[in-house]
């Protein structure tokens, strides 16, 4: 176990904290390998099998979800397995194996086309029955008037549309403005059948409409049989009047006299389950060496028993990351012949030895699961490409291994880069800055109705802060920019909750951050202060505890167990801050409280879905005032990240080498190994820390190199 | 009022006469007139149902102790119950403060300390060690149930989360629906070629440890472990998937897609209980009533979801509208006492045979406070009709406690779970059970000392209400 360290009263405990987990040096080393996460694995069968990544999220539903350790997930120490774990790891398989293997004719590719001025369903209904589905038919499209009655009206499904088989599918809108005065947003939700309704349960698409122009807007989406495509408005300005007034017996606008705005969609058109080829890649890819005839069926041009062993081999290597030895192959080819015995189809027999292969400790755990010493080049590519694409390294890396290239530091920059630059370098950014900064509990509140919230804006809060940590490392910028930036991510919802002005269009898109603005780093972005609220009020010590945990690595130990958090009254009397005032008089708590409640106290000028903010209520002003434990003051946040700057720089860049050291390795960091993270930090001190070169550094140290 | 002979004499009375903070030995005096004594069951069965987002104490906890204690608004709703539960309130875990303010949600079963903070990983689950007891004896050894995700409440000795089952339909055709024989076919060839597999992975062991030359690799030792764990489970399962499935008369469950439909969510799934439970398909049930993040389209008058009211600030509005989605939370829990009630199992009810645990994590949901957690528990051969009250001072006593007397109910002996300083007593009083499917086993499981499920031993807070 990581030594808690107990720091209760002593001061000096954030500067023993600074390397974050310690581990004392009597304990056990850190030469437990880590498990596959269940994202891990989610893209390590994408890949692998080379099906959708929402394919193999469908089959990790199967694997028990990761236990909530308070840090990451790749740590070996805090990872379980159980029975459940492998009963689960071997049905998932089966399912992988299921999803992937489509054999027989080709399936017809033809779209299906939903001509939205036919909305036949609408005629046979009323409105009691419908609860209230309002659309204008035009000559060339149906209009949506208003976002309820997305559900009831326009989905897929009153058009005939069903889903056979899952896999992925494009989709084609097309639509127009209608009767609008300012930008309008359509969107394309993915959802379920719910009786006559549907249930929305994911947005697809959305766009903003600024024109008067028809808009043809496609997009590629993953559906199951039962899912449903509803084309959904937002925005709409009704100009005080009430649809329902307006409509007549067909449940249809037919009086021209409403006033207010509207969608257009022409048509939409959906075609799929898209394969590149056929059969698909992922039948190719499970079964290598095999050929297939024009019906789609296989054809063995050799013995079966052989065709067995190059399949197993072909994929056994690409699942354990390394060349395979001949009794390993042996014996994993002897779990399908007794199959093929006894007169099983090929495809039948082939699937247990593959379906061993993805239970197998091999394939479940990196760095290898027994061999002793620093990585081999083969475990450290896995170690590269787990870190950075979170999957089994490619064929370039494996290559790079097999010649023993992978233990020089220029090569070992060359391919972090060529990995940062690779597409799927986007799950590293997701899935690090989902954990190191929460970001993974954006959705964990649902904000107070006081607040102008909406799932479109949480979405985009959340890939703000993704595109942020990838913009720091595509042009490797400095780590201060986490504390403050002049640049930063919008599209207009978010403009709207930062007060940028003249922002349309719902992509996000790097701007500057305009003067006055107390914008720019990841403090003041939307979503760490909405993971740091509880959606209906905020309070400074959880705030300043995930600038102290999370972004500076210097976290406080938790208080002691007959202290409770403080019970928010937002009946308008007293301000958080002063229930917080009185608890600080008493010593035992100032010690932390004095270090938490400052970055906390900035952080008050925002509410909890990061709205700016300079009073709580009319007559409740916001005091963002506060001392640092350097002994500085500031008021608000624009001067208290001016303190962090000149103060914490290094104390950021520090923790985000640990924090890389401890995702990419999967252990905790050990007093002896100060020295060596000096070192890294040290390479790349004088250029102020850029991220990229910072991943670089980290990839060629001694610590990832360590078993 | 009643007459003295006629009211049992609490602990706590004779106390506070005593002047002593002494724990007493049990006197006869002290068992109620109208609780029936402790029973123990032949078969006896538990299922955890946990509000997670707090319970509005005010509208929970009674004022007084006792058997005549006033009901409160919620215990009203299913005060008909009364000789049937018992209010049990003073109990909380120590140490909730997570790194998330709702993270006491994942060791209330569990008793682990600073759940969700650096490094934590939880203890085993008070329904898991009975699993673990019981083993397939029915066809599912526990089930875990939620509202609206796989989150559960139930961990492994190895601190992996069960993962819940969210949705009444497919639960419904696991338990109760058979397969086209293709897809009975194609399982039995699934589990052959599992079975396979799992020999070829244990073959893995012998090779494994030639080249390490060493036998110390804690994750190898895991994984070996989870293998052969995964083999005895895959060969009981074997053996159920031979026998037909029960046959229940009720209709198969539509499931809602809404998760807007709080109480209707909450009610399906409630419907599943006296089903599992009447067909024996398994012993052990936890159920989590999950945040859903939506306003509740079900419960009228509620203009924000339960987590936002939850944290109500005191504002009046607020709290009506909390209390308008417990209630009906109630009103829900209130038709599954009946259902059970209603139902005939063992020797007496349905209920009577289940120790029916209904609670919170939180004691005060707006503050996050874990302490004085709302807690009830239903049949299951305790004794009831009273509110009895634990701790002292303000300090609460090892909710832990509770699950040991659970355990000891369920058949399991001992006293080190979690927190745990021993069983608690009320009542007529409470003694282990080791009867039933224990004896044919080879008599009562015992628990292991402190500190091996994670427990420590640590000073006791107050002492009373503990034998």
């Amino acid at each position: 176990m990581p030594r808690r360290i107990a720091i209760f009263g002593l001061g000096l405990a954030v500067a023993v904290l600074a390397v974050g987990s310690v581990r004392a040096s009597d304990e056990v080393p850190p030469d437990s390998p880590r498990r596959l996460t269940r994202l891990e694995y989610i893209h390590t069968i994408q890949d692998l099998l080379s099906i959708p990544e929402e394919a193999a999220r469908e089959v990790a539903i199967l694997l028990p979800p990761e236990a909530d350790t308070g840090d990451f997930d790749t740590i070996a120490e805090n990872q379980g397995i159980s029975g459940l774990h492998v009963r689960s790891y071997m049905a998932a398989a089966e399912a992988a194996l299921d999803f992937a293997l489509r054999l027989g004719p080709a399936p017809s590719s033809e779209p299906f086309r939903i001509d939205y001025t036919t909305g036949q369903a609408l005629l046979s209904g009323t409105m009691d029955f419908f609860g209230g589905g309002v659309i204008r038919n035009l000559e060339d499209a149906a209009v949506l008037v208003a976002d309820a009655y997305c559900t009831y009206t326009v989905d897929s499904r009153y058009y005939g549309f069903q889903v056979e088989r899952a896999g992925e599918y494009r989709i084609e809108i097309s639509m127009y403005p209608w009767q609008a005065t300012s930008t309008v947003v359509a969107n394309v939700y993915r959802g379920t059948a719910q009786g006559a309704a549907a249930s929305l349960d994911e947005q697809i698409g959305v766009w903003d409409l600024t024109d008067d122009s028809t808009r043809t807007e496609s997009l590629v989406t993953y559906l199951r049989p039962g899912d449903l495509l509803a084309p959904c408005v937002a925005e709409l300005d009704g100009k005080g009047a009430n649809p329902f007034v307006f409509v007549d017996e067909g449940l249809f606008i037919n009086d021209s006299d409403y006033p207010g705005e509207g969608v257009a969609f022409k048509y939409m058109t959906i075609q799929g389950p898209l394969y590149d080829t056929w059969p698909p890649s992922s039948t190719r890819a499970v079964l290598s060496g095999v050929e297939f005839t024009d019906g789609g069926d296989i054809r063995l041009i050799r013995a079966p028993e052989e065709h067995l062993e190059t399949a197993v081999a072909s994929f056994a290597e690409r699942a354990f990351r390394r060349p395979l030895e001949q009794q390993e192959l042996d014996a994993l080819v002897a779990l399908g012949l007794p199959f093929l015995d006894e007169g099983l189809s090929f495809v039948e027999a082939v699937r247990v030895p593959l379906a061993a292969v993805l239970a197998s400790p091999e394939f479940l755990y990196v760095p290898q699961v027994y061999y002793e010493g620093d990585l081999d080049d083969h475990e450290f590519a896995a170690r590269l490409a787990y870190l950075l694409w979170r999957s089994v390294p490619d064929d370039e890396l494996l290559t790079l291994a097999d010649q023993g290239a992978l233990s020089d530091s220029t090569v070992i920059g060359r391919q972090v880069d060529r990995m940062l630059d690779d597409p799927r370098s986007w799950r590293f950014v997701k899935d690090f800055a989902g954990q190191a900064w929460r970001l993974d509990e954006i959705g964990a509140t649902t904000p107070s109705g006081r607040f102008r919230y909406d799932a479109q804006l949480g979405k985009s809060m959340e890939l703000e802060t993704q595109l942020f940590l990838a913009e720091l490392i595509e042009n490797d910028l400095s780590v201060g920019n986490l504390i403050d930036s002049d640049f930063m991510f919008v599209n207009r919802p978010l403009a709207r909750l930062y007060d940028v002005p003249d922002i349309v269009g719902q992509d996000l898109r790097r701007i500057d951050v305009p003067a006055g603005s107390p914008r720019g780093g990841l403090l003041t972005q939307g979503s760490v202060l909405k993971i740091t609220a509880n959606g209906t009020n905020t309070s400074p010590v959880p705030r300043g505890t995930w600038v102290l945990g999370s972004f500076l690595g210097t976290p406080t130990p938790p208080p002691p167990p007959t202290v409770m958090g403080l019970e928010p009254d937002t009946r308008g009397t007293t301000t958080i801050r002063e229930q917080l005032d009185a608890h600080r008089t008493d010593p035992v708590c100032n010690t932390c409280h004095r270090i938490i409640d400052p970055p906390g106290f900035a952080l008050e000028q925002f509410d909890p879905i990061g709205g700016f903010r300079t009073r709580y209520t009319a007559r409740l002003l916001v005091d963002a005032t506060g001392v640092t434990p350097s002994g500085r003051t500031f008021d608000g946040i624009v001067e208290y990240k001016a303190i962090l700057l000149d103060e914490q720089v290094d104390q950021v860049a520090r923790n985000l080498v640990r924090q890389l050291l401890l995702f990419g390795t999967g252990a905790a960091l050990g007093p002896d190994d100060a020295a060596e993270v000096n070192a890294i930090l040290a390479d790349v001190q004088g250029a102020g820390y850029p991220f990229r070169s910072m991943i670089r550094a980290v990839a060629a140290s001694r610590i990832f190199r360590r078993r | 009022m009643a007459a003295l002979w006629d009211r049992p004499l609490s602990r706590r009375t004779v106390l506070k006469a005593g002047g002593v903070a002494l724990a007493l030995p049990y006197l006869e005096a002290m068992r109620p007139g109208r609780a029936s004594a402790a029973a123990c069951l032949d078969e006896p069965k538990m299922v955890t149902i946990c509000a997670t987002l707090g319970l509005y104490t005010p509208s929970w906890l009674p004022e007084t102790t006792g058997p005549d204690y006033q009901a409160t608004e919620y215990l009203s709703i299913i005060d008909h119950h009364r000789p049937r539960y018992t209010i049990l309130s003073g109990l909380s875990h120590e140490e909730q403060v997570g790194r998330q303010p709702h993270n006491s949600e994942i060791t209330w079963l569990t008793g682990a300390r600073h759940p969700g903070t650096d490094g934590f990983k939880n203890t085993i689950s008070v329904d898991q060690v009975v699993a673990k007891d019981l083993g397939y004896v029915t066809r599912y050894p526990s089930i875990a149930l939620g509202t609206n995700t796989p989150q559960s409440q139930s961990y492994t000795s190895t601190g992996v989360m069960v993962p819940a089952e969210a949705s009444p339909a497919s639960l419904f055709a696991k338990l109760f629906l058979e397969g086209t024989p293709e897809e009975v076919e194609r399982e039995k060839a699934r589990l052959r070629g599992g079975a396979s597999i799992l020999d070829h992975l244990l073959d893995k062991r012998n090779s494994l440890r030639h080249r390490l030359g060493s036998d110390d690799n804690r994750a190898l030792d895991a994984y070996f472990g989870a293998v052969r764990e995964a083999e005895v489970q895959l060969a009981e399962i074997n053996v159920w998937s031979d026998r037909p499935k029960p046959v229940v008369d009720a209709e198969v469950p539509v499931d809602e897609t809404n998760n807007a439909m709080l109480i209707r969510r909450i009610r399906l799934m409630f419907g599943m209980i006296p089903l599992i439970l009447e067909t024996d398909s398994t012993r052990v049930i936890t159920m989590m009533l999950q945040d859903h993040s939506v306003v509740p389209a079900d419960v009228p008058g509620a203009g924000s979801d339960q987590h936002g009211l939850s944290h109500h600030g005191q504002e009046p509005v607020k709290i009506r509208q909390l209390q308008l989605v417990e209630v009906a939370i109630m009103e829900a829990f209130r038709d599954l006492l009946d259902d059970m009630h209603a139902r005939s199992g063992g020797s007496g009810s349905l209920l009577d045979e289940t120790a029916l645990v209904f609670g919170s994590n939180l004691g005060n949901a707006s503050s996050h406070d874990t302490r004085h957690t709302p807690l009830l528990v239903a049949g299951g051969g305790f004794p009831h009709g009273e509110h009895i009250a634990f701790g002292e001072d303000g300090l609460d006593a090892p909710l832990s406690n509770f699950h040991v007397t659970l355990l000891q109910r369920m058949g399991i002996e001992g006293e080190g779970f979690g927190q745990s300083t021993g069983p608690l007593s009320w009542g007529s009083g409470l003694r282990a059970c080791a009867g039933g499917d224990q004896e044919e086993r080879g008599g009562p499981t015992r628990l292991p000392g402190l500190g091996e499920f994670g427990g420590r031993r640590y000073p006791r807070r107050g002492g009373l209400g503990r034998s």
